[in-house]
């Protein structure tokens, strides 16, 4: 068997629309997710019971069913309900709200993973607990914020290619569309996997960049370390 | 704000009655304690006896259940604003220090004083500086806590909490994570507080310290407060029996 890549020369147009739908859906989706998962890990995080239990309510039901089914709950849903939106956007909202859930779960790992005695130290000097938490509470999880949301934003990237059973006319979907012309499936969908590929691989590069900024800027890495030693030997002299 | 019917003579801090539980257990039984202007009145006790919910209650980190607790003349319990304008006054001294890992140590300082009192920020880093001089951390202003050593930090976060300006102080243990050579230079600056005539609630077992600064001792065992008495008396003449195997086994 040889492979004849022609097929996707003759074709690039579409992969390279595909590639453009896949870019668009994905970065806006995923902005939005982030967004709309920091009300819900406030949520989870409050000390009021039922903020909490709404919080958790939301994040399990949307956790425990495949994105494909989501997807066509707002597929159907939304114009059930009278609102008729091109398929690009409600495949970009159902993703949004599919990706909140698992953002929020990172974020409120992250709030978790941070001392208590920093909240405790910010309230002691009077500072309320929306300030503590802003000025206190946030930039610290910034560091450990970015490594597992990385994780989570490639998976949604991924996602993106269920759209293409609404017809969104992102990659997978022009894969389909250039295979059922050409009949050259080994071509066309090592070069989805490549361009999807190049997308993740490009994203994780970055956001590596972008940690190691923010890693320098929060005063190096011996910072975070000496830390945590000095927690972890603090423990031990105690339990003694 | 300072609480303008409050009479200097009045106690500063007044505890009445006060019991706390944690579900089924009770921390604090029928603890009642006050505190005079300038006092500096030491709490020792045995591991689990309530100490840090004792002082954790005077501003409000923890919530009492019965009982009153009147600080600077604001009723607390009673909402989240009386506790903020308690610890608008009231500086507190960790055990771990807490100091804000992400801050050197002037914006450690400088961070209330502007989000909370609206100081600007120029007023808020000469009062830090100054701070920061006096507990001997002049040529650190600039440095992140975890380039620092224990004693450092500490004295750190006791300048954090005089930053605020507070009319009391508060100190939860602040030595006894601190290794040995340390403790000395974190008690000299509580010291030197102590002599400038700062209220202060202090829990520690460093008995020396309190034979020498305090004015009052008090026992506490078992979420009650056993004995309180000057430390002369309190050393020398232990009225209880718990207080007397307390002191056997601290002083060997
Ligand atoms: N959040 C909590 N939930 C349940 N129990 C608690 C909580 N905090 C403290 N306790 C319990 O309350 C008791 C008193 O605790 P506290 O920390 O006030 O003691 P302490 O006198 O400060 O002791 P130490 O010398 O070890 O610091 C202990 O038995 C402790 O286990
Ligand atoms: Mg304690």
């Amino acid at each position: 068997m040889t492979l004849d890549f022609s097929v996707i020369l003759d074709n690039w147009q579409l992969f390279a629309s595909g590639l453009w739908m896949t870019l668009v859906v994905a970065l806006l989706s995923i902005a939005a997710g982030f967004l709309l998962a920091i009300p819900v890990a406030i949520m989870a995080l409050s000390h009021r019971r039922w903020l909490r239990t709404i919080a958790g309510a939301y994040v399990e039901w949307f956790r425990n069913i495949p994105f494909i089914v989501v997807l066509y709950i707002f597929f159907y849903g939304l114009p059930f309900m009278g609102l008729r939106l091109p398929e690009p956007v409600v495949g970009g909202i159902a993703l949004a709200f599919y990706a909140s859930t698992y953002f929020s779960e990172v974020i409120r790992g992250a709030v978790l993973a941070v001392p208590k005695g920093q909240l405790e130290a910010a309230r002691a000097v009077g500072m309320s607990y929306f300030m503590g938490m802003r000025e206190v509470v946030a930039p610290q999880t910034l560091r450990l914020l970015l490594p597992p949301s990385t994780n989570t934003a490639i998976s949604m990237i991924k996602e993106t290619s269920v759209l293409s059973t609404i017809t969104v006319a992102e990659i997978t979907y022009q894969g389909l569309v250039v295979q059922g012309a050409t009949f050259a499936p080994f071509e066309v969908f090592l070069t989805t996997a490549a361009l999807y590929w190049l997308i993740t691989s490009a994203f994780a590069h970055g956001m590596h960049r972008v940690e190691r900024a923010a890693g320098a800027a929060q005063g190096s890495q011996q910072a975070r370390h000496s830390l945590a030693d000095k927690y972890l030997q603090l423990g031990m002299r105690r339990s003694k | 704000m300072p609480n303008p019917d409050a009479s200097p003579a009045a106690p500063i801090i007044s505890v009445a009655g006060v019991n706390k539980w944690y579900g089924a257990f009770q921390v604090l039984t029928d603890v009642s304690l006050s505190v005079a202007r300038g006092e500096k009145v030491v709490i020792c006790g045995p591991s689990g006896s309530g100490k840090s919910t004792l002082i954790r209650c005077l501003n409000q980190l923890e919530q009492h259940q019965e009982g009153s607790i009147v600080v600077d003349g604001i009723e607390l319990g009673q909402s989240e604003n009386a506790a903020q304008a308690v610890r608008r006054e009231v500086g507190m001294v960790f055990q771990h220090f807490n100091l804000f890992p992400h801050l050197d140590l002037v914006q450690n300082c400088i961070l209330a004083p502007m989000s909370v009192r609206g100081m600007s920020r120029r007023a808020a880093e000469a009062l830090a500086v100054g701070l920061l001089e006096r507990v001997r951390l002049g040529e650190h202003a600039h440095k992140y806590p975890s380039q620092l050593s224990g004693g450092q930090q500490q004295r750190a976060a006791i300048a954090r909490a005089l930053c605020m300006e507070p009319r009391v102080m508060l100190f939860d243990e602040p030595t006894s994570a601190l290794d040995p050579e340390m403790v000395g230079e974190v008690l000299d600056t509580m010291r030197g507080l102590a002599a400038e005539g700062m209220t202060m609630m202090i829990v520690t077992h460093e008995m020396g310290f309190a034979r020498q600064v305090a004015d009052r001792v008090v026992f506490m065992d078992r979420g009650q407060i056993v004995e309180q008495a000057p430390p002369a008396a309190f050393f020398g003449a232990p009225v209880h029996e718990r207080t007397r195997r307390f002191l056997s086994q601290i002083l060997h």
